[in-house]
């Protein structure tokens, strides 16, 4: 590990995936070729995250607003318990 | 056989209810003579085949432009004045039908038009301080979070491909956030 500008890696990344990037965009759905009035807000969130060996891939995935206002909660109550550790 | 001649109530409930589950909901299974022979035994299939595509037609065109009770309410009465349209017996089934399953079709739709995968489920875990083998270094706390991602309605086919699994994301929480997502 030399560059004080790569990412820090942990112990845990031996075993799991490192998260690098994060984009997401809200946006919303009109009309389809099902529905003509669809109307749906979305979140659409890309996720690039490292393996051990420094590969990196990506994720794409879609999340509903009531979806979304649980991951968010889930996130602050993630933050929450990580200050007090 | 006239419009008249298919009972509304119970059977075509049962008949809007398997065609929402078949168009919207993607369940596999339903054929023009399940439905024919459970709901309406009598009617002969010449006969049932333009009446299930009536029906069919007519819910799509429902919850396509995703009709408020003013719009249903139109919308059904213009078809009972029609030549080869519905009762007014009929009208209130389908009426009623839609009150109580809109939400559930329009769900169904929405997930029909989303071709990302969804998020179908999170749980996390925060470790304390941690060391590994090969560094001297003890590192700080770190949050590691499962996302199961998958598309919805393949779990309908026995060909569908798996739900995604992002396996343990290290997701590094510090009290400042930013300089972990910079690009490099």
């Amino acid at each position: 590990m030399e560059a004080s500008s790569e990412p820090p890696l942990d112990a845990k990344s031996e075993v799991t995936n490192q998260l690098v990037d994060f984009q997401w965009k809200l946006g919303m759905a009109v009309s389809s070729d099902t529905c003509r009035s669809l109307k749906y807000p979305y979140v659409a969130v890309m996720l690039k995250v490292a393996d051990h060996s420094g590969q990196v891939k990506t994720k794409c995935f879609e999340m509903t607003i009531p979806q979304f206002q649980n991951f968010y909660r889930q996130f602050k109550e993630i933050a929450a318990v990580i200050e007090t550790v | 056989m006239a419009a008249g001649e298919f009972e509304g109530g119970k059977p075509l409930n049962g008949l809007l209810n398997a065609l929402a589950q078949d168009t919207f909901h993607g369940h596999p299974g339903i054929t023009e003579e399940l439905l024919r022979s459970q709901l309406y035994p009598e009617v002969p299939p010449e006969e049932f085949r333009p009446f299930l595509a009536k029906m069919r037609g007519i819910l799509k065109s429902i919850a396509s432009a995703d009709m408020d009770f003013n719009q249903l309410e139109a919308f059904l009465t213009a078809q009972t004045k029609k030549q080869g349209g519905i009762t007014s017996d009929q009208a209130a089934v389908i009426s009623k039908f839609w009150k109580s399953h809109k939400t559930k079709i329009r769900e169904s739709l929405m997930n029909q038009s989303r071709w990302n995968s969804g998020l179908r489920g999170l749980s996390w875990r925060v470790d304390g301080k941690s060391q590994s083998r090969h560094s001297a270094q003890i590192h700080t706390p770190v949050a590691i979070i499962e996302l199961e991602l998958g598309k919805y309605g393949q779990v309908y086919h026995a060909h569908s491909l798996p739900a995604l699994h992002l396996l343990m994301l290290v997701f590094l929480l510090a009290s400042d956030l930013s300089h972990h997502f910079k690009p490099h």
